[in-house]
């Protein structure tokens, strides 16, 4: 019924389509300010892999020796956790608590730091690991009886908790209990919603997928408060002014390396490598090197090896 | 199984959601879709072009990325909606454009005697189209239709995104608590396809019932 000539047909689009990438290209830039980011101190990365030890003997037949075969280290992990484990744009690099730890694993059982990482979430982490996709697991990975039913746990390697964030101006809401009845912001797939429906059952909580858009969501009010993890919200109240850490953790978090279930031996070499470099001051150095930097004082003490209700 | 189980509650509150969104999207897509495929066919210049703007504007870019910008943008220039009312409207209007199309589809096949007898009898150009050509119309398209209301369904798992606690959503809250991703995601699949049967059901019983014999 309605004819248009074939130039016409073909000019709208086209122009709609330039102005819609012009549209995106405009949102995304000024994202990219790598060097904005705390933890970024690439430098330092090369220091703490020099000091770092090499097993003496690998079992044979072990998964060590398998890993070592190949050459490199494949770790299921992140690219866009600030101070954790983020990949700096400008480099390529991952930095980060988690991607030093997994550089320093790999060169205790390869001799070099060469570290594969493939991108897992928390629905897979349990998956590549017992079908053998990822050698280990460096993902803020919280030790759980229930997750330890499907993957080992060594470690735990580092401690952290939940804390509350609110815009600054907001008063009333210090600890959890403070949270009842109010609306609570989420990161989702994280064990902050557990916790707030413990704390607070009536808590109403919303989740959204990344800590950005939980940041962005606290600032134009869809809830009164935010849970996360701490070493997460150090690093964005850092950068963000507008919003405000409430009180201390008040969960204690422990993360694990998580391995392929069942593999006593592999755990036991881990367990050992962990418990060789807190002994030496290594663990400390590379705390400095990330979390450290947006903390002030020294590197607290490791948590025990075996500590956590599933690691043992 | 009993992962499944202990939570039933959360997967029914997730799968309730979803029929919800589903259903109102739906409902939403249908009339945005008639609305911009009659502009599409309609003979002043202006109303063609808006038409054919909505279509490539709201299919040229994902859904995802809509459903962010309405959730996070809006409430920038002063416009604060709820997740769930946000996500209907977004879903809505993008579904529409993919109905407008499927529509438009259906009143191309209606034979151009029909609206020029309408014509001829004296009917505006509206009332042809509404009494004439969009009823044959509709009936020509309703398998397509009932693909784009699947197409909506599968596409509801994307407000998991922005915090609508929907039956994605609702087994990822479940597989983190019990971590038996399998399980728990083979029993959304198996949901979400029991939702999509019935769906394929209703539009071929429709089909049979209204198709035309040309």
């Amino acid at each position: 019924m309605v004819r248009t000539s074939a130039g016409k047909r073909w000019a709208l689009p086209v122009a709609v389509t330039a102005l819609s990438v012009a549209g995106l290209a405009a949102c995304s830039s000024g994202g990219d300010s790598g060097s904005a980011v705390p933890g970024s101190g690439g430098g330092k990365q090369d220091d703490l892999v020099a000091a770092a030890p090499v097993a003496a003997n690998l079992p044979a037949g072990s998964t060590m020796e398998k890993i070592k075969k190949r050459g490199e280290l494949i770790v299921g992990g992140s690219l866009d956790a600030p101070l954790l484990s983020q990949q700096n744009p400008a480099s390529k690099k991952v930095e980060g608590l988690d991607a030093d730890f997994g550089r320093l694993l790999a060169k205790y059982i390869t001799g070099k730091p060469n570290v594969k990482i493939v991108n897992s979430a928390s629905e897979t982490r349990e998956a590549l690991l017992s079908n053998g996709t990822v050698d280990v697991v460096f993902q803020t990975y919280s030790i759980t009886p229930e997750r330890a039913k499907q993957v080992a746990f060594a470690g735990p390697y580092y401690s952290s908790g939940l804390v509350i964030t609110t815009k600054k101006d907001k008063t009333g809401i210090a600890t959890p209990a403070d949270l009842k009845g109010k609306t609570v912001i989420a990161g989702a797939n994280t064990p902050a919603i557990p916790a707030i429906k413990k704390a607070a059952p009536d808590a109403k909580i919303v989740t959204f997928g990344s800590d950005p858009e939980c940041v962005q969501a606290l600032k134009q009010g869809r809830g009164d408060a935010y849970v996360q993890d701490e070493a997460v919200l150090l690093a964005t109240a850092k950068q963000d002014p507008t919003i405000k850490i409430q009180g201390k953790p008040f969960t204690s978090d422990p993360y694990g390396i998580g391995l392929k279930h069942g593999d006593a031996q592999m755990k036991q070499f881990v367990n050992d490598w962990l418990k060789q470099i807190q002994a030496s001051g290594l663990w400390a150095k590379v705390w400095k090197n990330s979390i450290g930097t947006v903390v002030e004082g020294d590197a607290p003490q490791p948590p025990a090896i075996g500590s956590a209700p599933g690691s043992e | 199984m009993n992962v499944i189980t202990d939570h039933l509650s959360e997967f029914g509150h997730g799968l309730l959601l979803t029929a919800e969104l589903t259903l109102l999207s739906l409902a939403g897509a249908l009339v945005a879709g008639t609305v911009v495929a009659s502009m599409r066919v309609s003979p002043v210049r202006v109303l063609r072009a808006a038409g054919m703007a909505y279509v490539e504007v709201l299919q040229n870019v994902p859904l995802l990325v809509w459903l962010v910008l309405a959730v996070f943008g809006l409430p920038e220039i002063g416009l604060m909606t709820g997740l769930f009312t946000t996500s209907v409207v977004v879903i809505s209007l993008y579904q529409g454009a993919y109905t407008a199309e499927a529509v438009r589809s259906g009143i191309n096949a209606v034979p151009a005697g029909q609206g020029e007898a309408a014509r001829a009898l004296g009917l505006t150009f509206t009332q042809s189209l509404r009494l004439v050509v969009l009823p044959q119309g509709l009936r020509t398209v309703v398998q397509p239709l009932g693909n784009i209301a699947i197409m909506t369904l599968m596409n509801t798992a994307m407000a998991a995104a922005v915090g609508v606690v929907e039956l994605t959503a609702a087994a990822n809250r479940v597989n983190l608590a019990e971590a038996t991703p399998i399980w728990i995601f083979v029993t959304a699949g198996l949901a979400y396809m029991a939702l999509s049967g019935l769906f394929g059901l209703v539009t071929g019983a429709l089909e049979r019932k209204w198709a035309i014999l040309r």
